[in-house]
């Protein structure tokens, strides 16, 4: 070691020898360009020299150069590089922007890293900065418009709702397509998990704050060391480490509000009154009245239920990070607190979480470390938001509630008790004729209910690595990912869900667990130019679950509102268990020869317990060619513009597994009761031959850099083949199976292209200004499903408008067309699979037909197909639209104006239809109030022409859609949406060095500012069936989405 | 030192790792559930397989609610209230489609059925003969048979023509006697109506030889089969075949010549002096077959399928249920030979609003009343309609028959045969009483159907004829499209 001292400083001193008296001396602080922080470390090199030097612990530099030196270049992870001109004066301060696009230099590969340089599969990462301060509880839903090839849908307003997550399309059909995803070399759970209306999406544990950097690998060549697992793409989560240097201390936090946009503008009471009084006219058999009263004080009751069942939602985020180190041992410690409201009132979301990590080489061959993160969240809500999985229809949905209840009825009576009959809200004085309206009064759902779900969560692991020699490096990891789940859930015996049983109450418990032990060997070699890695590893996984709870009915008092308390009746629920394992021998190699020729090969096995044939193999191989290196290419013209070229692909098969069950390979006998007593009966028709579904992946692409790569691109064609998709094949009913047996059946492909581009627009001293934009588009078709199974439909609830063909692309849009309304009678006009005009009534008077093929609806329509005579979604419906989008990306720019600095995201997708079933409820002619759109849309005399909406009739639940889905509500959903826009100010300097900070910031910023489209829903960034792959492009009843605005601030010390 | 050091770490890690890896967690076996190899090992095993057979008659798709509502609120004495599609309207308008889901749950169900009832036989003829002893099992196996002939008997009183039309000549079902454990058995032609009952009489005979005396218990005897409960079955089939002579020979094995009319062997089954009782008390020998509740999660009727849930209004209107339907004043609750003082009158509870409300089933959620599947009162009544349709007289037992359950409920009315002037007025008040008797109890479709009279018409559903489209119901929607060799009614 004192050699090498001694020798850089002969070399230091010749260099300085030489050069004296033709140098000057610049110097300068490097800022982080979105916080004003500090950056200690980064790289300042004269260009074509070997001169240079690195930044200190406050982010100083000092450099000698030769005075004809005209530019220096900055370089540092997870930064874009920056080379600025030095040609007058002596000092320059820098700011960095950080690397919001795929350029960081090292890039996390499965259980290693790469240069970025050195990869040549489909990796595509965004720098922890970018999304740490954004009020979300989970990470992954900020990752929208941020990567080419990464898709994300945030499906409602409801806090911690997981975002619909895909990489190069849906690749699943009934498994699941959510991206693996690795936190710090320990998969985790995604999706989501818990069982109560208030969603729990695991990955909320992560702290965005504590996120360092996300990869996400896409084609084989990156995934195929995750073999069975990597169908749907990796995703690599690393959290914050410490560096060497002093301790530093941060705190970020911020407030915010909320508030909802988009709800739909209803009819108020006297133009309810009107309208639905026309409707009664209008349907003889109807015999109901509207009736407007007075409240309490003595006005007319006009109830807004939006403003029943939304709020504006107060927010506050805290957290400190304690990091530093030695050379020998680093360590990041932080905390963190939140605390939101959602849109919706009652819909909190707290977590309190911690994260520690400490590495230390302890000999110069041996490294210990190892990393402790707790979480603890409580998601909380009264009830049903209606916007979950399965939830559409609920009476109880606070989103539907929202717009359907009657503005002439009040959430209370004028005594102040709740307005409810029975279970339901009552109809009071003010609508006579309806015994039961049958949906509940949210304002006592709000008050008396609660369904909560809380999580604490565990992440940890623990390492030792030796490297023997410089070549070879040894390494065990043992990681733990454990979620301890509790839903307590309560439904008052006043009214709503509880009251038939006398209230009830469900309490659960959830505890899940993997560990996950890793050991590998990587080598390192250079021989001569060529450059050699290879890694053997072994892994194992194991996941346990256990999961248990009760049901209680009828409290035994009123007063009462706990589990715990006195109840009649109790029954078990919840009742799960489960383990499977997971046992893995991998390796890879890398080589290339002079940073010019690059190959990769990975390859997987697995053997999965959850399968009838555990055993796999996945493999991914891949070269590359960076033209730009050859002598050819840098001496051409050519080479002065065009700074990197870069040609790659790859190819390898890999599996999906995600939401197999463990036991498939069993047929098994379950318990049930028959009058108290046990039984046993066939259940479930098991697989011993089930195995991965497989996926094959192409990936062609080509990265290149334009002036010195101020301008970079990459572009890739992919393609994957989806074979052996496991579906329940459907057997006739007469065969008295008790379920459909899964099998390895169908085939599917998503094929598209990817394009990334990053400028650095202008880069000034003053004025700094870069701009990321990316675009993907990608095709989805199933190209056959199973032998008896011509085509999956997907429900939404009760209602069918999602249907899987051959020859289409998933959750294909299937709605019966229409052909607008009759101008001289109001009538809705069906086509029927003939392309027939049917002419609906929804009251036929005597001598006439509900269906008929004449306006004056004398002649019966007859089915000519069926025999039927009514329009129906089996016989009629056609395949419409596509549900998924084609094209999506994102723009992201950052500015910096001095200590100003400001950061716009815009997000967009496009190339699909939105099924807006909520308009169908906007138009119901039962009681349910009306959008106003109607008072201009609606049809209401003869002549009027070109109307959207039929004749009012009482009841009518047909002519707009509410029986059955019609196309005329589906609507494009393309949208362009300013999702993010960020404004900071950086204290300058010599202010903080009087308040002996080494940074302060202060920012506003406003998540989902605008959208421009022509969807007439609230957002057509929505999903009322969650993840579903085949039931997406749906907004049925579901809550709206929410806007942001944020203060906030961070402080270094 | 340093390298000793160095290598034994290594050495440790490698070891630990080539150690650590548990391939038997490769192989998990179930913990909750039974695999199929083991299902017949046991004697506990075996008996809470028949168990499930029972099971999945009790169904809240089956034999537990659905199969009973349908069975009535084909017939004219129901009103829908509720405009739901998920709780039969359409069945209530004699017009549901082939993915109704009446059509498809009851199709779905009783095949579930079936095949429990199959898989179960051949495991016993197979392995658990072997375990529990061939009496016992054979004592089983009678069981299931008769599980398996009642589900089949069931499903042709909704989705065949009945056996009169023709003499059992149309398209009856997929006649499926063999376990299904995998896929690939879906194709399966329809055999004919007469075969299928051939099948049940088959399966009932077998029963009848097979099955105990009894079973030791009230509850046992009421809620699993025993010899007269073929019998009784039988004589509910052959009524529906109008084959009144084997009724008059099956019902005479358990009903004594005179009045009070019992059973002479095996269970001592008699009428309750108060019908009441019937419905409070689940387990009296009157009732011959009942589907048993409890109120534990998995062992009740489930949503929307309780009768209670169907026949009673809501809580605030003196049910327990959801009112999904009301009795139709002018239904057989207008009939003024159904009199006022009539003990079953008291079934039925008038609302302040005029509604009409029956009230024979009123546990409350989750619906615990035990349904039954037959009463003796309708062996009974099954041997006086037999009586005088095969003698076409007014034959003396069938008025004392008549007598006996008519007079139960209605002590101010004591039938003789001078009540009766022809063979005809006898059988209208044969019918008539059944109508009375066993209403909310799933007996009147058949009794319209068997006979292929019309279906009256009710509330804004017109009449039915035998001839008409939706006299009887469309095949499953799902059945159609996977089984190849089906056809639609």
């Amino acid at each position: 070691m004192k050699q090498k001292l001694l020798l850089c400083f002969f070399l230091l001193s010749a260099l300085l020898g030489t050069a004296y008296g033709q140098e000057k001396t610049i110097r300068g602080k490097v800022t982080d360009q979105s916080d004003g922080s500090a950056i200690a470390g980064v790289s300042i090199l004269v260009p074509n020299t070997s001169i240079g030097t690195q930044t200190d612990a406050e982010g100083n530099y000092t450099l000698q150069v030769p005075a004809n030196a005209n530019a220096i270049t900055l370089r540092f992870i997870g930064y874009i590089s920056q080379t600025i001109n030095i040609s007058s004066g002596n000092i320059f301060n820098v700011a960095l922007a950080a690397d919001a696009s795929q350029l960081s230099e090292v890039v996390v590969t499965g259980y290693g890293t790469q240069r970025r340089e050195e990869v040549t599969g489909s990796i595509a990462s965004v720098n922890g900065e970018a999304i740490s301060k954004l009020p979300v509880q989970s990470f992954e839903s900020t990752l929208g418009g941020r990567m080419s090839g990464v898709q994300i849908t945030v499906p409602n307003g409801v806090l911690n709702a997981p975002p619909v997550f895909r990489i190069r399309g849906t690749n699943s059909i009934s498994l699941s397509s959510y991206p693996l995803v690795v936190v710090d070399g320990v998969p985790t759970f995604t999706d989501r998990v818990g069982s109560g209306s208030a969603p729990t999406n695991p990955l909320a544990s992560i702290n965005p704050s504590d996120i360092e950097s996300i990869d996400v690998a896409k084609d084989a060549a990156a995934t195929a060391i995750y073999g069975s697992r990597a169908a749907n793409g990796v995703v690599f989560v690393t959290t914050k480490k410490g560096a060497a240097g002093a301790t530093k201390i941060n705190y970020d936090g911020w407030v915010g509000i909320t508030s909802a946009y988009g709800i739909p503008e209803m009819l108020n009471a006297q133009q309810y009154i009107d309208f639905k009084t026309l409707g009664v006219q209008n349907n003889p058999n109807a015999d109901i009245q509207y009736i407007q009263t007075n409240d309490a004080n003595g006005n007319p009751i006009d109830t807004k239920w939006s403003d029943v069942v939304y709020r504006t939602g107060l927010s506050h985020n805290h957290n400190i990070n304690v990091s530093g180190g030695n050379e020998k041992t680093k360590y990041y410690f932080s905390t963190g607190y939140t605390d939101q409201e959602g849109i919706i009132k009652k819909n909190d979301f707290k977590r309190l979480n911690g994260l520690f990590n400490v590495n230390s080489k302890i000999k110069d061959y041996l490294t210990v470390g190892g990393k402790l993160a707790y979480s603890n969240e409580k998601n909380l809500a009264a009830g049903s938001s209606g916007s979950l999985e399965g939830e559409a229809f609920a009476t109880a949905g606070l989103g539907r509630l929202a717009v359907i209840l009657p503005p002439i009825i009040s959430p209370y009576n004028n005594d102040g008790s709740y307005n409810i009959n029975g279970s339901a809200i009552g109809s009071a004085d003010n609508i006579i004729g309806i015994g039961n309206l049958s949906y509940y009064n949210p304002q006592a759902m709000l008050d008396l209910n609660r369904s909560n779900t809380e999580n604490n969560h565990v992440q940890g692991n623990a390492f030792i690595q030796i490297d023997p020699w410089e070549w070879l490096s040894l390494k065990s990891t043992y990681g733990i990912d454990y979620l301890f789940l509790e839903n307590d859930s309560f439904s008052s015996p006043v009214t709503g869900g509880g009251y038939s049983s006398g209230g009830s109450a469900t309490g659960s418990y959830d505890k899940r667990k993997v560990w996950v032990f890793t050991n590998t060997a990587q080598f390192r070699k250079t021989f001569g130019k060529h450059n050699v890695s290879a890694l053997i590893g072994q892994e194992q996984q194991r996941t346990t679950r256990k999961s248990f709870g009760i049901t209680r009915q009828t409290l035994s008092d009123d007063a009462f509102d706990q589990l715990q308390a006195g109840w009649v009746t109790n029954n078990a629920s919840n009742m799960n268990i489960g383990e499977n394992y997971l046992l893995s021998y991998f390796g890879n190699v890398n080589y290339n020869y002079a940073e010019k020729y690059f190959a990769t090969a990975n390859i997987r096995r697995d053997e999965y317990s959850g399968l009838g044939e555990k055993k796999g193999t996945f493999w991914g191989a891949s070269l590359g060619w960076e033209i730009a290196e050859e002598d050819f290419w840098a001496e051409s013209s050519i080479g002065d513009v065009v700074s990197s070229l870069r040609l790659r692909g790859s190819y390898g098969k890999v599996g999906n597994v995600g939401g197999v069950s463990d036991y498939t390979a069993y047929s098994t006998y379950n318990s049930g009761l028959y009058g108290g007593s046990a039984t046993l009966y066939y259940d479930e028709v098991g697989n011993t031959a089930l195995r991965w579904e497989t996926s094959s992946k192409t990936d062609v692409g080509i990265n290149f850099g334009l002036f010195n790569d101020r301008i970079t691109a990459q572009l890739a064609y992919y393609n994957n083949d989806i074979n052996n998709l496991i579906l329940r094949v459907p057997q006739a009913p007469s065969t008295g199976l008790p379920s459909n047996p899964q099998q390895n059946v169908g085939t599917m492909y998503n094929r598209g292209l990817e394009a990334a581009f990053n400028f650095q627009a202008v880069n000034t001293e003053k004025f700094q200004w870069t701009s990321s934009i990316n675009f993907t588009y990608n095709k989805n078709e199933v190209t056959s499903l199973a032998p008896g199974l011509d085509a999956i439909q997907t429900e939404t609830s009760l209602e069918t408008v999602n249907q899987t063909m051959p020859g289409y692309s998933l959750g294909y849009l299937w709605v019966i067309p229409t052909a607008g309304v009759d101008p001289e009678t109001g009538k809705r006009i069906f086509l029927d699979s003939q392309g027939t005009k049917v002419y609906y009534q929804y009251y036929a008077a005597d001598g006439q037909y509900n269906y008929s093929t004449t306006p004056d609806g004398t002649t019966q329509y007859i089915n000519p197909v069926t025999g039927g005579s009514a329009i129906s979604a089996s016989s009629d419906a056609v395949m419409y639209a596509n549900s998924i989008p084609k094209y999506y990306g994102g723009w992201s720019n950052s500015f910096r104006f001095g200590n100003f600095d400001m950061n716009i995201l815009l997000t967009y997708q496009l190339g699909y239809s939105v099924y807006y079933g909520t308009n169908a409820g906007l138009h119901d002619q039962r009681w349910w109030n009306t959008s106003v759109d109607v008072l201009t849309d609606g049809w209401f005399n003869p002549g009027d022409q070109n109307k959207i909406y039929a004749k009012p009739v009482y009841s009518d639940n047909v002519s707009n859609g509410s029986a059955m889905p019609l196309d005329i509500n589906v609507f494009k959903g393309d949208f362009l949406k300013l999702k993010n826009l960020t404004l900071g100010y950086s204290f300058p300097p010599k202010l903080l060095q009087k308040m002996d900070l080494s940074n302060l910031r202060l920012y506003v910023s406003g998540q989902n500012l605008a959208i421009l489209t022509g969807y007439p829903g609230p957002d057509p960034e929505v999903s009322s069936n969650g993840g579903n792959n085949t039931g997406q492009g749906v907004d049925r009843n579901t809550v709206v989405n929410g806007r942001t605005f944020t203060f906030g601030v961070n402080i270094g010390l | 030192m340093k390298k000793i050091l160095k290598y034994t770490l290594i050495y440790s890690i490698i070891s630990l790792s080539s150690i650590s890896c548990n391939r038997d967690l490769l192989d998990p076996q179930p913990q909750t559930s039974v695999p199929d190899v083991g299902a017949f090992d046991t004697e506990s095993r075996i008996s809470s397989q028949l168990l499930s057979v029972y099971q999945g008659l009790k169904a809240g798709n089956f034999y537990g609610g659905r199969f009973v509502v349908y069975g009535d609120i084909r017939g004219e004495n129901f009103l829908n209230q509720t405009s739901n599609l998920v709780t039969g309207s359409d069945v209530w308008a004699l017009n549901p489609t082939n993915s109704a889901t009446a059509v498809v749950g009851l199709w779905q169900y009783a095949y579930e059925t079936i095949n429990r009832a199959n898989i179960f036989i051949a495991g016993m003829q197979e392995i658990g003969n072997n375990v529990v002893g061939p009496e016992v099992g054979n004592g089983y196996i009678a069981e299931a048979k008769l599980i398996r002939a009642l589900s089949y008997f069931s499903l042709l009183q909704y989705y065949a023509r009945p056996y009169a039309d023709g003499n059992g000549n149309n398209p009856g079902l997929p006649l499926r006697l063999t376990p299904i454990t995998g896929p690939g058995e879906s194709d399966m032609a329809r055999s004919s109506v007469a075969e299928v009952y051939a099948q049940i009489l088959t399966d009932l005979n077998d029963a009848e030889n097979g099955l105990a005396l009894t079973n030791g218990s009230e509850y046992n005897n009421t809620t699993r089969a025993h010899r007269n409960t073929a019998i009784a079955l039988k004589t509910r089939v052959y009524l529906t075949m109008q084959d009144y002579p084997n009724v008059i020979t099956e019902a005479n094995k358990i009903v004594s010549s005179d009045a009070p009319f019992t059973a002479p062997t095996g269970v001592t089954h008699a009428l309750q002096p108060d019908i009441a009782t019937v419905f409070t008390n689940y387990t009296t020998t009157e009732s011959i077959f009942s589907m048993p509740m409890t109120s534990t999660s998995g062992d009740y009727p489930g949503t929307q399928n309780g009768l209670a849930y169907y026949w009673t209004p809501g809580s605030s209107s003196g049910g327990v249920g959801n009112g999904e339907y009301a009795l139709n004043p002018n239904g057989i609750i207008a009939n003024s030979n159904w009199k006022s003082s009539d003990a079953r009158r008291a079934f039925v509870m008038t609302n302040a609003n005029g509604s009409n409300w029956l009230m024979k089933f009123k546990a409350p959620s989750p619906y615990t009343d035990y349904v039954p599947v037959i009463r003796y009162a309708e062996v009974l009544l099954n041997l006086a309609e037999a009586k005088v349709r095969s003698t076409n007289q007014v034959d003396p037992q069938a008025v004392a028959l008549l007598n006996a359950v008519h007079n139960r409920s209605d002590k101010s009315t004591t039938y003789t045969t001078a009540n009766f002037a022809s063979a005809s007025q006898l059988i209208d008040a044969i019918m008539l009483e059944r109508n009375i008797e066993f209403l909310g109890e799933g007996l009147r479709n058949n009794d319209l159907v068997r006979l292929l009279e019309t279906i009256p018409a009710k509330g804004t559903v017109p009449a039915k004829s035998a001839d008409q489209n939706g006299y009887i119901w469309p095949i499953s929607a799902n059945e159609l499209s996977l089984n190849n060799l089906m056809t639609d009614n």
